[in-house]
């Protein structure tokens, strides 16, 4: 049995699995001390289905902490970063366009070195050895303990990395290191960032995984726990710990996970309203459609693989104007059950309209009886235009596509939407996101620019693949269930020798979970 | 318009709106390039910029910018010392200094890569540019088709190597110069098509980096739905080198298939309405080159096609088109420049391959 835990800004979902079937779910207000937050969960998820905890074979835990620790600028920690591309990119340095007060939350030692390759294998530059004893003494005089390195095409090349770190680490043996090319695909710039992210969050990360590893332990769960990242496949706690920032956006990839879960569609559009927002999002064979654009996270340009989100202003918060005409963006928030009217207070939200139209029943309804019918009518319409508008944005074409309505808002949406060749509203929707978590696979990518005139294309590809399955092994997948999910071929434009950009993205079984739960059938099959 | 006298910091944002509007669809993106740009500018101070009129005949005038694969940029980074050393690698092999200088095209990252070495040499940057939108070859720029020659030319890779060219013809230039851009690992910086001031007044799109500016102000201060955008635009360009800009078509992208062929990215979109009219297709290779509804041609290179999100007008890059993206499609008449025959020679329909003439968006 599996249990899956999304722990979100105001809600801590919880699902227990035993294979496909749900056992239990739960859902509560996010705790400051999420370690304890998830241990009540766990505890009311297992009195629910009446399990013991040695039935549990894996926890799936899916996490905002990472992302709000960098947009809100704290748990931040003092880092160095060591670029290795001169003579190329002067005027480019490290951190350039940041956030000040990001900049001042980090307060980086910033080292320009030369070295790294061009995409043929060409040196930009050789290392220079005094420039880098000089950068390693520097910060090992200040005592700094999490340092980045990015070298010029180490997506391809990432011998200079490797060699910088094991330098690094005969100086300052306690030194945690963040290579780019272990965690962003081609943008030196953009991959250098979500290093300098990640290097900035390790040493809070061993803080949270410490807290989660004791919590379980305390509590008698002996298993192990798992981490969404951010592309819907998980990895294990001291993947986590050495690469925290490839949490960021996991939220959104979890719930379109689950909704694929919950329906069986795996073409479909999906959309989780909230409190706030509805964001929608597109399932391309049961996992989400990624995003092409640059992606900022609390301010700064990285490559993640994000999910593609259209956020709109429409959530069970959302406050009603103009007799029902408009709605939003802005919303009450966490204190909808202080200012919305079903919670006597003053303010006219969509929740209030729903309870007005007998949708739902939540608060006092009595204070919602004067509501003209006709503001009630116009709001449930304009929710339902706002959402069908935006559908229409995300969809792959112009044939209508079945929708499905996850998220404590789901209610809002009442009637037929044009936009949809169905509109599905899967039970269990609210723990969606648990769900997603729960059912996770451990996953692994790696990205290369190749010249498929100096290998063939099945060797450039293999040798990709080769790569991906390396890191998902890395991650805590059984190498042997290890399968392709994902080849992206793309061609150079304004190279010859036939250049192109290969990614492979494959996913495996978690290696322990497979033995605990063939140890757990040996046991029972031993007590019969 | 306002012509502006100096490009400044606060101008640089709106040049590289500007800039990607103008680009139709290609040009690469401007953000490293500005990057360079505000701290040249930091250190050196506004660049003035100078009208074609206001050049003297025997002024010594040459074009400078990046060649090579945009993608390349993403890792190996350019430098803010490229531009210059390329401008003063230039003058030590022709044994002149340059009056002023002249940007190869105004859309995307080679509008700002100019200021660069203007600001770092203190000269003049020339209000300007050789294409007044963006084009994926050399002799498609007025400065060849006026008929100046490429060479001397001298080029410079990111670790301070140089090459000199002295070439028959543009052609062979632009076949020389992608080899040692190859050669030193896909784009370098060259300073090329050496003008006289007398030259470049006849040879050059006038006052397009004081219009790009512009342009980019009204598309940053107007931001929103396009049909509240347009009179703004309108308004915008009538006063400007370009003829009438007229809003095509609105709708969905409904499918993309690019390839990319000898090295450019080839391919199609179709853009369906909202309503019942017939869809619009997009020919690219690189550019925006064709806007046809069935087989009536909406418009086609060199005027200008633009696709900007509806709701936004924020131009979109045709690497970045995407499925379901929402669209407006909007044309722009080209300078007067690239209406005479010699210019349609190179960069009519026909000189892309397709099997029709140029007809002007206003004689449609």
């Amino acid at each position: 049995m599996r249990i899956g835990i999304d722990v979100g800004g105001t809600h801590t979902d919880a699902v227990l699995l035993d294979n496909e079937t749900i056992l239990a779910t739960n859902k509560s207000l996010t705790t400051s001390d999420v370690a304890s937050g998830i241990i009540d969960s766990l505890n009311t998820l297992l009195k629910k289905a009446s399990v013991p905890a040695k039935n549990i074979s894996a926890v799936m835990i899916g996490t905002t902490q990472f992302t709000n620790a960098i947009v809100e600028r704290r748990q931040l920690s003092d880092i160095a970063v060591i670029r290795l591309a001169l003579p190329s990119g002067k005027g480019c340095p490290p951190m350039i366009e940041w956030p000040d007060e990001l900049i001042k939350a980090i307060n980086p030692s910033i080292y320009e070195c030369h070295g790294g390759y061009l995409y043929d294998g060409y040196p930009v530059a050789d290392i220079n050895f005094q420039e880098i004893e000089a950068a390693i003494a520097d910060i090992k005089h200040k005592g700094i303990k999490s340092v980045a390195i990015a070298s010029a095409f180490a997506t391809m090349n990432a011998e200079p990395e490797l060699q910088l770190a094991n330098l690094i680490n005969t100086e300052i043996p306690d030194c945690e290191i963040t290579l780019s090319h272990q965690i962003g695909s081609i943008g030196l710039l953009e991959r250098e960032n979500a290093a300098i992210l990640n290097a900035t969050l390790r040493p809070f990360a061993q803080k949270v995984v410490n807290a989660f590893e004791s919590a379980l332990k305390q509590h008698a769960f002996s298993c192990p726990f798992f981490i969404s990242q951010n592309d819907g496949t998980l990895m294990n706690a001291d993947f986590v710990r050495a690469y925290p920032a490839l949490t960021f956006a996991s939220g959104p990839t979890n719930s379109l996970r689950g909704a694929y879960k919950l329906t069986g569609k795996d073409n479909a559009i999906v959309v989780d309203i909230g409190g706030t927002t509805s964001d929608i999002g597109v399932l391309q064979n049961g996992f989400p459609r990624e995003s092409n654009r640059i992606i900022k996270v609390g301010g700064v340009r990285t490559n993640f693989r994000m999910p593609d989100i259209n956020a709109v202003g429409l959530g069970g918060g959302s406050i009603v104007r103009d007799e029902g005409k408009r709605i939003g963006p802005d919303s009450c928030g966490h204190k909808l059950v202080e200012e919305a009217l079903v919670f006597n207070g003053n303010t006219l939200t969509t929740t209030d309209i729903i309870v007005a139209n007998g949708n739902a029943m939540i608060g006092e309804s009595e204070n919602v009886k004067n509501v003209p019918h006709e503001v009630v009518h116009n709001a449930i319409n304009t929710m339902r235009e706002t959402l069908n508008h935006h559908i229409e944005i995300m969809k792959p074409d112009n044939t209508p596509v079945p929708v499905i309505l996850v998220g404590g808002g789901a209610a809002l949406i009442q009637g037929e939407l044009p936009a949809a060749s169905e509109v599905i509203r899967p039970e269990n929707a609210d723990v969606a996101n648990a769900i997603g978590a729960a059912i996770a696979q451990i996953g692994g990518e790696a990205e290369s620019m190749l010249s498929y005139r100096s290998m063939s294309r099945n060797q450039a590809i293999f040798n990709v693949t080769q790569l991906a399955t390396d890191k998902a092994v890395a991650a805590g997948a059984n190498k042997n269930t290890v399968r392709t999910i994902d080849i992206e071929e793309t061609e150079v434009p304004y190279m010859d020798g036939d250049i192109r950009r290969v990614r492979v993205k494959v996913v495996g079984e978690i290696a322990t979970v497979e033995r605990a739960d063939a140890q757990l059938s040996e046991q029972q099959t031993g007590a019969y | 318009m306002t012509r502006n006298t100096h490009v400044t910091i606060e101008d640089l944002e709106a040049l590289s709106m500007g800039s990607v509007f103008l680009a139709t669809g290609g040009g690469g993106d401007p953000y490293l390039p500005m990057i360079l740009a505000k701290q040249a500018l930091l250190e050196y101070g506004p660049v003035a910029l100078i009208a074609p009129s206001d050049l003297n005949s025997n002024d010594y005038v040459v074009a400078l910018g990046a060649v090579g694969a945009p993608t390349v940029s993403l890792e190996l980074l350019p430098s803010i010392d490229e531009a210059g050393d390329t401008l003063r690698a230039f003058e030590e092999h022709t044994n002149k200094k340059v009056d002023a200088i002249a940007s190869f095209e105004i859309g995307g990252g080679n509008s700002l890569l100019p200021l660069v070495a203007a600001a770092g040499a203190g000269v003049p940057m020339i209000d300007g540019d050789g294409m007044g939108r963006a084009l994926p070859e050399a002799q498609m720029m007025t400065y060849a088709i006026a008929g100046a020659k490429p060479t001397p030319a001298v080029a410079r890779d990111y670790a301070g190597n140089t090459a000199a060219f002295s070439t028959s013809d543009t052609q062979t230039y632009e076949r020389h110069i992608r080899s040692f851009a190859m050669a030193a690992g896909g784009m370098i910086t060259a300073a090329e098509h050496p003008m006289s001031g007398e030259f470049i007044k006849t040879a050059i799109i006038s006052h397009t980096v004081s219009f790009a500016i512009t342009l980019g102000k009204v598309l940053m201060q107007h931001r929103g739905h396009v049909q509240q955008m347009i009179p703004h635009l309108n308004a915008c360009f009538k006063s400007s080198v370009y003829g009438q800009c007229k809003l095509l078509f609105e709708g969905k992208v409904t499918d993309k298939s690019v390839a990319i062929v000898g090295g450019y990215d080839v391919g199609e979109l179709t853009v369906a309405s909202f309503n019942s009219e017939p869809p619009v297709t997009i020919n690219i290779k690189n550019e925006y080159l064709i806007a046809k509804q069935g087989d009536k041609i909406l418009a086609s290179v060199p005027d200008l096609i633009v696709l900007v999100d509806i709701e936004t007008c924020e131009p979109i890059n045709a690497e970045r088109i995407k499925y379901g993206q929402r669209v407006a499609i909007i044309a722009v008449e080209c300078p007067e420049f690239y209406k005479s025959e010699q210019a349609l020679a190179a960069v009519s329909p026909r000189a892309f391959g397709f099997d029709f003439d140029y007809v002007a968006l206003s004689a449609k």
